[in-house]
């Protein structure tokens, strides 16, 4: 599978930098945006499987912000939101808005690549299960149309195999001229 | 209720009651189930659901039961078996309806259906009812609608041809088996995997609102719709007849003679005029002999002859 792209928000530098390093060190296809406003313009140019984004950041769109418009931009994309010490209530609040995960500072970079990993699994599994279902529609399609092509069919020649029926039972005919008609028919 | 979602992990069945794999192996023994257990769930399953269950196809009955039954901490099948029957509440009969029952299923699953009813069904059924001289409401039944996907799909339709001036006459119901799906349709709050599918972007933000990790069906769409529990190998007769029936893909758990009455039962509920569409992969040649297919473009329907 391919490397995750991950998006890292942080209106901090350094641990901007790091974090994109660490992330590129360990397989991962790292961009990087300087705050909330810049991440918000990225996430409308591409998709991002996972967006890694300080809750609190200067500049007006804050780490829900970014959240609401990666969900909007597509709902695959991932959030991870990174939160100070002693802001879970925040944290609580992105959940329910639909992040994945929260992270607190310092990042446990160990704790970052699990979750990462879960995400990729998650991925994983979910292709698997998106394959399945094409071939299963694509299978469920071809046969639909046999189906619905015999089923046409089989009520035409029962409909013709009625009319002989009525053809041949006629009484007011020689038997050679129903026989001729059925035939025709 | 449709298809598969036999999603119990084998690696799941672990027993409290069979001896234990040694630790570390991971792995942990399932509670088989024999062959006499496997008749007695058979003819139990058929009894309280219609769903047939071919003998050889045990390993179903281990997936979808086998959680259960170490859920009530029970060492054979025979002894769950027991267990199911004795229970009067009958909490453990829906259980084991809606682990037995699969509620795979999308909005718009098949796109055909859904052209089908917006360019040919609803306006001959308007049609049809315009030209009765008893006013009388236009009533569209989804007869295994499982988590609610398929009825509103149908409502969104509707709503989209008629608008909203038309829609008082609209009668439209979902029935079900399964208690726990009727509870999702009627609540009508999808997770991001079930809305990801069949239901294009626009749809999704003109008809749903996020609501946390899921999406609510907003009230317009879900105020057209009404859902209860019912159980298909029933009498149909309290229920009326119907313009539009929805039968999709559940008539293929049941024998051939099941599949008989049902679809019998269908056509008594059937207006004269009215229309039974059946899932894709369906065919009622030799089933029913009181309907005619009869094609619109890529999709057959079904009307009485």
């Amino acid at each position: 599978m391919q490397a995750l792209k991950v998006l890292v928000v942080d209106d901090d530098p350094v641990s901007r930098s790091l974090l994109s390093k660490k992330l590129q060190k360990a397989g991962y296809d790292p961009e990087t945006a300087e705050d909330g406003v810049e991440a918000v313009r990225m996430i409308a140019g591409q998709f991002y499987d996972v967006v890694l984004t300080d809750l609190m950041m200067p500049g007006g769109v804050d780490g829900i912000g970014v959240l609401e418009s990666a969900k909007e931009s597509n709902l695959k994309t991932e959030v991870v939101l990174i939160t100070a010490h002693g802001t879970i209530d925040n944290a609580i609040t992105a959940m329910k808005k639909g992040a994945v995960d929260y992270l607190q500072k310092p990042i446990n970079f160990d704790e970052l690549f699990l979750r990462l990993e879960k995400i990729q699994n998650l991925r994983h599994l979910m292709k698997n299960a998106n394959d399945l279902r094409e071939a299963m529609e694509v299978t469920e399609q071809a046969s639909g149309e046999t189906i619905q092509n015999l089923e046409m069919a089989v009520a035409n020649l029962e409909s013709r195999l009625e009319s002989v029926r009525g053809i041949l039972s006629r009484q007011d005919i020689p038997a050679e001229e129903r026989i001729e008609q059925a035939i025709q028919h | 209720m449709v298809r598969n979602a036999s999603a119990t992990s084998m690696a799941n069945n672990g027993s409290a009651n069979l001896p234990r794999a040694p630790l570390g192996r991971g792995m942990k023994k399932n509670i088989k189930i024999k062959p006499d257990e496997i008749q007695l769930f058979a003819k139990y399953i058929h009894g309280v659901s219609g769903i047939h269950i071919e003998a050889s196809k045990a390993y179903l009955l281990e997936t979808r039961l086998g959680r259960l039954l170490e859920a009530e901490g029970c060492a054979t099948y025979g002894e769950f078996y027991q267990k199911v029957k004795t229970d009067r509440s009958e909490a453990l009969e829906k259980k084991v309806v809606d682990a037995i029952t699969t509620n795979e299923t999308l909005f718009f699953r098949d796109a055909n259906p859904f052209e089908l009813l917006r360019h040919k069904i609803i306006p001959e059924v308007i049609d049809y009812h315009a030209s009765r001289t008893i006013a009388a409401p236009i009533r569209i039944w989804s007869a295994a609608c499982s988590t609610g996907q398929e009825v509103y799909s149908i409502a969104i339709v509707l709503k989209e041809l008629l608008g909203r001036a038309n829609l008082v006459n609209i009668d439209l119901m979902g029935t079900d088996l399964s208690d726990a799906a009727v509870k999702q349709a009627s609540y009508g709050a999808y997770n991001k995997f079930e809305i990801e599918r069949g239901l294009p972007k626009n749809q999704l933000q003109r008809y749903f609102f996020s609501s946390g990790e899921n999406w609510k069906v907003k009230d317009d769409i879900r105020s057209m719709a009404t859902f209860r529990k019912f159980n298909l190998m029933q009498p149909f007769s309290a229920l009326g007849k119907f313009d539009i029936i929805f039968c999709r893909n559940v008539a293929i758990y049941f024998t051939l003679e099941d599949r008989k009455k049902l679809f019998n039962k269908i056509a008594d509920a059937l207006e004269p005029n009215g229309f039974l569409i059946i899932g894709s992969t369906e065919s009622l040649t030799g089933v029913c002999p009181r309907f005619v297919p009869k094609r619109h473009l890529k999709s057959i329907f079904y009307q009485l002859r």
